[in-house]
């Protein structure tokens, strides 16, 4: 066990967890549904996220295999029938409406097994899930190609017109009826939406006018595979031809080790509305042609060229020295569609010499270090507010619409609020444009605390502002609060006092600050004034209304002040 | 190390996801991860001369690379959302760096607020800080990588250290740098890391 998750760990999986479908079935169900269950031990293994080619117990077995110089890279052949012999598939124009890319292929002679098959069925629903995006992107649709017969039709048709038996069912449906079968489905219901309001679904017909399959909802029962099946015909439709490629390649790479001839795969034509025609899959191999000193210098290492080619190779990455000795011509397989620059290369190359060998070292770059002017004001006058008796509190950036409006008796049009469009909870819905809704929660919260409790916080508020190149900016404020059984406005004035006098802004009108009396809907009518400094307003102090502590579940009187400091940077 | 500027907790799907290379089809930019605005729900403007590179990389490919191949839309980079991460805030300021007139290596770093659509339970926020640090220099190896690493973690008292690879859209070669736990008797995932992508 540990010794698979060394090699897990440096291949850059993450072995999850080791348990049994006993174990699962006890976590999820309790101990009495588990009894009888499989005491087979199953690994957990988390894949990244551009690995297509390691989401299948094949895929993942092969590409470890090599790694540890077990077998060496197959050689993955695509087979072009005679002329007049393949299967080809023909796209109509229609389908450009709805889903307008297919590719094609066809495994022949493959032997399957229970395990293989289950197996088949998966790798499918994995790639629906990841580089499918949910089938929007490519649908897959597998068939038994002796079932029907060739050449295939994609086309698309209204609703009505389409009629099948759908996989496992026992009737024939129409589409729109089928939209219905499955609509509680809790599989299926997810994908109808992706084709339900065009005019036209897709379908693939064979010449005798058999329902192949309607992607990306589902399959005809008539082409059903079973282990018996010894021809399979691909298909992947989608929206995305790039995806639909890679897709194919995947699928007939991995399986393609189960046919009489293993690695080979059958090429089928695709004829396109225009005429055109092309051969899939592509399996393409491409070459990319690498300095190994390239790879030593971004690495931190250095290899020689032909053991760099070899620790390639170990990656599936089949590499050879060429040149002089001082170039590497990489070939990159179809399974591994995540190579896309020479740096993808070079990741793998550290990853086969082994990350943790790297020796490690410090840039020699000099540099002077600096601290960000805001922020350098910030963490000073945090300082200073705790030396004056008040406790920093950090609170959320989100709230709820009516921490910021209803609850501070204003109008929501009124703050210039940023609002939230998919919150999970309704206490994300908007982002705060004052920092006191969240320290009226906070003692909320503390009500248990002794008297008086003295609160501040100094961070961000969110605000509209057509000025900036996305639409909104923040403010950094300050904003300290007096909760106490008597409501302390002297002694909040005094805070501010102390704050403009660490700022060493003097208190007169010309170049300092002053207060004038004015009047704020969160605070009680004559006990609030507006502060200014530097020519501008940059906020209120006062006592709070009645109104507003009781919405905030608070019982006792208090005095807030809340400032906007970035003038003072 | 210099601080870069964060205070926008707004950014636009640009910053945030395209200018750092990840697909508009990538599953992190659904609504499931993200938390996307309905007010103001499109950025205003994009740099002109930048997006057009930005979208040519991801279509067609470019600087030594294959890009992803796939359509572009601009309506989707001018998504606005609460980002995700603070390397929206790195990447602005690497943009700035190369409009400089003569290149003059950095450290960056930055702490801040990132957002992100989760449900909330022990291990979970849905608004947490993040620590990121970048170096910017010619030639700079993983190697250097791994040694910043292990000196910024021996600082914070944790000197156990493994790195294993990884995926980030953004950086290749990636590595997540796990730390052993005494308590916990086990290696835990303490940080993400890695070198751009040319």
């Amino acid at each position: 066990d540990e010794e698979f998750d060394e090699l897990c760990f440096e291949f850059g999986l993450e072995l999850d967890e080791i348990t049994s479908e006993k174990d699962i079935i006890s976590k999820e169900k309790g101990e009495e549904k588990a009894k009888g269950a499989s005491d087979v031990v199953l690994y957990k293994i988390d894949v990244p996220a551009n690995r297509y080619d390691l989401l299948c117990l094949e895929g993942l077995v092969r590409g470890l295999q090599v790694f540890k110089e077990r077998i060496n890279l197959p050689r993955y052949e695509k087979i072009i029938p005679a002329e007049g012999e393949g299967q080809r598939l023909i796209i109509t124009e229609q389908t450009a409406q709805v889903r307008p890319h297919a590719v094609a292929a066809v495994l022949r002679n493959i032997t399957f097994t229970k395990d293989r098959y289950d197996s088949f069925i998966d790798l499918q629903e994995k790639l629906h899930q990841n580089i499918c995006r949910k089938r929007a992107l490519v649908a897959i649709g597998t068939h038994d190609l002796d079932t029907i017969t060739g050449p295939f039709t994609y086309t698309a048709k209204a609703p009505s017109e389409i009629k099948f038996k759908p996989l496992n069912q026992s009737q024939e449906y129409t589409a729109s009826q089928i939209m219905d079968l499955y609509r509680t489905d809790s599989h299926l219901r997810h994908y109808l939406h992706l084709i339900e309001n065009k005019p036209r679904y897709p379908v693939i017909y064979d010449s005798n006018g058999v329902v192949l399959s309607m992607p990306p909802i589902i399959n005809g029962d008539h082409t059903k595979i079973t282990l018996n099946t010894r021809n399979v015909f691909i298909e992947c439709t989608g929206t995305d031809i790039t995806k639909a490629k890679i897709v194919l390649d995947i699928i007939v790479t991995m399986f393609s080790e189960y046919c009489e001839k293993p690695f080979t795969v059958e090429a089928v034509e695709v004829v396109y509305p225009n005429g055109k025609t092309h051969i899939y899959p592509e399996l393409a191999y491409r070459t990319e042609k690498v300095k190994p000193e390239y790879i030593n210098k971004k690495v931190g290492i250095s290899e020689t060229p032909s053991s760099l080619a070899k620790l390639l190779t170990r990656m599936c990455l089949k590499s050879h020295v060429t040149g002089n000795g001082n170039h590497l011509e990489v070939e990159i397989p179809p399974t591994r569609a995540d190579i896309i620059h020479a740096c993808d290369i070079v990741e793998d190359a550290a990853i086969a010499y082994g990350y943790n060998n790297i020796q490690m070292l410090i840039p020699k770059t000099y540099t002077i270090a600096n601290q960000l002017p805001l922020n350098k004001l910030a963490e000073l006058l945090r300082l200073d507010l705790a030396a004056a008796g008040f406790t920093e509190a950090l609170t959320f950036a989100l709230c709820s619409q009516e921490d910021i409006a209803d609850k501070l008796r204003t109008d929501i049009s009124a703050t210039n609020a940023v609002r939230i469009a998919n919150p999970k909870t309704a206490e994300f819905q908007v982002a705060r444009t004052t920092l006191l809704p969240g320290l009226l929660k906070t003692i909320a919260a503390n009500r248990k605390m002794p008297l008086p409790l003295k609160l501040f916080e100094i961070s961000d508020i969110v605000v509209k502002d057509p000025n900036t190149d996305v639409g909104a900016r923040n403010y950094r404020h300050l904003c300290a609060i007096y909760y106490n059984k008597s409501p302390g406005f002297e002694i909040i004035h005094g805070l501010l006092d102390r704050v403009m006098q660490v700022l060493e802004v003097p208190p007169n009108e010309g170049n300092g600050y002053t207060i004038k009396a004015a009047e704020g809907t969160a605070f009680f009518p004559g006990r609030c004034a507006e502060v200014f400094a530097k020519g501008q307003s940059i906020g209120k102090l006062g006592v709070v209304h009645p109104d507003v502590i009781t919405k905030f579940e608070l019982t006792m009187p208090c005095s807030v002040l809340e400032i906007n400091i970035e003038p003072f940077v | 190390f210099t601080e870069m500027p964060t205070d926008n907790f707004v950014e636009s799907s640009f910053w945030n996801f395209d200018a750092l290379f990840q697909p508009q089809q990538h599953p992190a930019r659904d609504q499931h991860d993200t938390f996307f605005l309905l007010d103001p729900a499109e950025a205003p403007q994009l740099p002109p001369g930048y997006s057009s590179k930005v979208k040519k990389v991801h279509s067609q490919g470019g600087y030594g690379s294959q890009g992803y191949r796939y359509e572009w839309k601009v309506e989707e980079a001018k998504k606005n959302l609460l980002r995700t991460h603070t390397t929206s805030a790195s990447a602005r300021a690497l943009f700035q760096l190369a409009r400089q007139e003569k290149f003059s290596p950095v450290k960056y770093f930055s702490i801040d607020r990132v957002f992100r659509n989760e449900s909330l339970d022990a291990t979970h926020l849905a608004e947490f800080h993040q620590v990121e640090g970048l170096v910017a220099d010619r030639g700079l190896t993983l190697g250097h990588l791994m040694g910043i690493l292990r000196q910024f973690f021996s600082k914070l008292g944790i000197s156990q250290l493994r790195f294993k690879p990884a995926y980030n859209p953004y950086t290749e070669p990636s590595m997540e740098v796990f730390s052993y736990h005494e308590g916990l008797k086990k290696w835990v995932e303490v940080g993400n890391s890695g070198v751009f992508r040319p």
